[in-house]
């Protein structure tokens, strides 16, 4: 277990190595990059064996303040900053969590990581720059395992920018298109705001804690050395961070935009490696959130809810596939800040692991065909049962998976949240989070029956099934889109269900909600057998709906026109506070303080050079008054 | 014994015509001459001091002399500077009138 540290060394080692030499290496070094992530998906069940068999005694491991969950903590000191014991030192350590959340993060990040990269090797064969692809890839998951294994702030914060700038490269690899490169930038910019927000937050528990250390935060807070108004403030700076990365409203413009990337990496941002790394911040400093009456709390579960409601809207009426697949992205991330935000942390993480498996599937679904008929917009598409049918079948387990439909991983992932959510909020909360699983339900359908029923568009007659390469991978994210939620239940035996395994404070068992989970599975088939009726039978007709509603689908289909929003602002604000600062710059500092000082000597030496006149009489002549002058100032002087 | 007063309006008279000499004139040769005068004029004054020391021995105390000495050879080694320079200058620009050697200037 104390080799845990290797899991993203793996890919932190690959990633250089292809640049320099990835040209020579087999498959242009994705062969190197699969077998680092595939290295680090071995050394995950080392680790939660390892775990498992430890206990509160054995070394390096105890249980954890807040969490109360076994913990092991591997560090070493990196290097003392000042003279230690002396005022203002600081000592930076390196080291490592085993804990619960980590194992299971570990898990998703790995397999999910692995299953996108051997996929890339069909979808992205013949690309020209591959080498650097993969090593990018390898970049960007060892940083999302840093993230997760990082037991301080630091060192997070480190690897939470490397994850931003991954983001950038590969959101930008196809930098040829304008597109590819603004929504690169975007990314980057709007994740940047948020990440201000953490850095903050990070240096203000350090100012407050003296170590970066993220137990040590923990232990600040129980003891009191953190005040109220410090725990929340940081709290929510942190927040801030995780609303960046996990595109919460108002920063959940970047994702969607996102899509210009290569659908492998829409694939790895959203299940695996980007997304959740906000939902994983807020659940890794969970203590902080919860101290103090967990005011902080609050704010998550509302942003939450807006944010997944919201989307959830947008994502109905979206008519490029992977954008209906990125608003749905934001919209369980929502769902799972809510959970966070109503005291449901095994729930959160729960619905992270099943919806991370559930949507890299129907990305990677998506990106099949994509790949076999390059077209996206779902209007263009239709009836490719008949030509894709491994593809369809996948896209279909993941659909319902997500959509919520009874024994696949997300019905049982969102109900945990659906109950965790009437049980730590008030009843409004619980109403809106019911319409979103009912809209999830709608929007997947669409998704799917819109995409792979109905009618075939003749010139997609000939599209035929994706290779092995990239069939094989979803085969076995739809395995566990199906049968991951079988382990949250309380199976007979030593394990209890997950609730045992990842927890705030005490195990749960398997909770089940009847009037809560009849209501969303009802809801869920529901809304599969109308859209079902909609897109493959055609015997229900939108267009009297749609003309009913035609103001509020037009503010919708507009995205509640949040990018117009945007634009207004950097037009009229930023771009003008800039300009004026652009011009107090040029006008007041350049003009006047530097060259104004310089414009005056010169102007001083051009008039006073004029006196050196190369007449001999007019020196002796200065010479003469100077004495002169000498004399009678020297008589006054001393009389 | 003549009056200090004499010997001081004689030195006054002659380091002023000298004085004049060097702002007036434009010959360069004439300038070094004025000067020559300045020098002297203040050599008459310190002789003319030193030997009106108090006390009877006209002779008691040698500094006034001593230093015109001094005077008289600095003075002999410029002239012999100066007519230098005024010679090098007489062959590079055929004049030795101060007015046209203007050159150090801005």
């Amino acid at each position: 277990m104390q080799w845990a540290w290797l899991i993203p060394v793996f890919s932190f080692a690959a990633a250089p190595i292809i640049v320099l030499i990835g040209d020579r290496l087999p498959g242009k070094g994705a062969v190197l990059s699969i077998a680092a992530i595939a290295a680090g998906f071995v050394f995950f069940w080392i680790a939660l064996f390892g775990w498992m068999g430890a206990s509160d005694g054995t070394e390096h491991c105890y249980i954890a303040i807040g969490t109360e969950a076994l913990t092991c903590n591997y560090d070493r000191v990196w290097f003392n900053a000042g003279l230690p014991g002396l005022p203002g030192s600081v000592q930076l350590t390196w080291g490592f969590f085993i804990d619960p959340v980590t194992i299971a993060m570990l898990g998703l990040v790995t397999f999910v990581a692995l299953m996108v990269q051997i996929y890339s090797l069909g979808y992205m064969h013949g690309d020209p720059r591959i080498n650097w692809y993969f090593a990018v890839h390898a970049l960007f998951a060892a940083s999302m395992l840093t993230i997760i294994l990082s037991d301080s702030f630091l060192l997070l914060y480190v690897a939470w920018e490397l994850v931003g700038v991954c983001s950038y490269l590969l959101i930008g690899f196809w930098h040829e298109r304008p597109a590819a490169r603004e929504a690169a930038k975007k990314a980057f910019i709007v994740t940047r705001i948020g990440d201000v927000g953490l850095l903050i937050g990070i240096l203000l528990l350090w100012h407050h804690v003296g170590s970066f250390g993220i137990t040590d935060a923990f232990q600040a807070v129980q003891n009191g050395t953190l005040s109220e108004g410090v725990t929340i403030a940081a709290s929510l700076l942190l927040f801030l961070g995780a609303m960046g990365k996990s595109a919460q409203i108002p920063f959940h413009v970047w994702l969607p935009d996102a899509m210009e990337g290569p659908t492998p990496v829409s694939a790895l941002i959203h299940a695996a490696t980007m997304v959740v790394a906000g939902v994983f911040l807020v659940a890794r400093a969970y203590p902080l959130f919860e101290a103090y009456n967990a005011v902080p709390l609050l704010v998550v579960a509302i942003v939450g809810l807006v944010t997944a409601l919201v989307t959830a809207t947008i994502a109905l009426v979206a008519t490029d596939i992977k954008r209906i697949l990125a608003y749905s992205t934001v919209s369980h991330l929502g769902l799972m800040m809510l959970s966070l935000g109503a005291f449901g942390y095994t729930a959160a993480i729960f619905h992270l692991l099943a919806h991370g498996f559930a949507k890299a599937l129907l990305f990677l679904g998506s990106g099949s065909v994509i790949h076999s008929t390059e077209k996206q917009e779902i209007s263009e598409l239709g009836g490719l049962r008949r030509v894709m049918p491994i593809t369809t079948i996948v896209f279909a387990i993941g659909a319902a998976s997500l959509g919520g439909i009874p024994i696949l991983a997300g019905f049982w992932s969102k109900d945990e949240i659906l109950q965790a959510v009437s049980h730590g909020r008030n009843p409004v909360f619980i109403v809106f989070a019911l319409i979103t699983a009912l809209l999830s339900a709608l929007y997947m359908g669409r998704a799917l029956f819109a995409t792979f029923f109905g009618r075939l568009p003749h010139e997609l007659e000939h599209t035929h099934e994706s290779p092995p390469v990239m069939t094989v991978p979803l085969m076995l994210l739809a395995i566990l889109a199906i049968g991951f939620g079988l382990i949250s239940w309380n199976w007979p035996g030593a394990f209890g269900g997950f609730g045992y395994f990842v927890f705030n404070h005490k195990p749960h068992g398997f909770e089940f909600t009847w009037w809560i989970g009849i209501l969303s599975a009802v809801m869920a088939v529901g809304a599969f057998v109308l859209t079902y009726l909609i897109y493959e039978k055609g015997s229900i007709s939108l267009e009297s709906t749609r003309r009913r509603f035609a103001a509020i689908l037009r503010v919708v289909e507009n995205k509640y026109y949040f990018d117009e929003i945007y634009q207004w602002t950097i037009d009229r604000v930023v771009l003008v506070v800039a300009n004026f600062v652009g011009f107090f710059d040029r006008a007041i500092i350049n003009d006047v303080g530097i060259n104004g000082p310089a414009d005056v000597v010169r102007w001083a030496g051009i008039k006073l050079r004029l006196h050196v006149t190369g007449h001999l009489y007019s020196y002796a002549l200065a010479m003469v008054l100077g004495t002169v002058g000498l004399g009678i100032f020297w008589w006054l002087y001393t009389s | 014994m003549v009056d200090l007063v004499w010997f001081q309006l004689l030195s006054a008279a002659l380091f002023v015509i000298g004085l004049y000499g060097v702002l007036a004139r434009r010959s360069a040769v004439l300038i070094l001459m004025s000067i020559e005068l300045m020098l002297n004029a203040v050599n008459i004054n310190l002789i003319a001091a030193a030997s009106h020391m108090e006390g009877t021995n006209p002779f008691a105390n040698f500094d006034g002399q001593l230093i015109a000495i001094f005077i008289i050879t600095v003075a002999a080694a410029e002239v012999g500077l100066a007519l230098a320079i005024v010679l090098r200058m007489y062959r590079s620009r055929s004049t030795v009138n101060v007015d046209e050697i203007n050159l150090m200037k801005w």
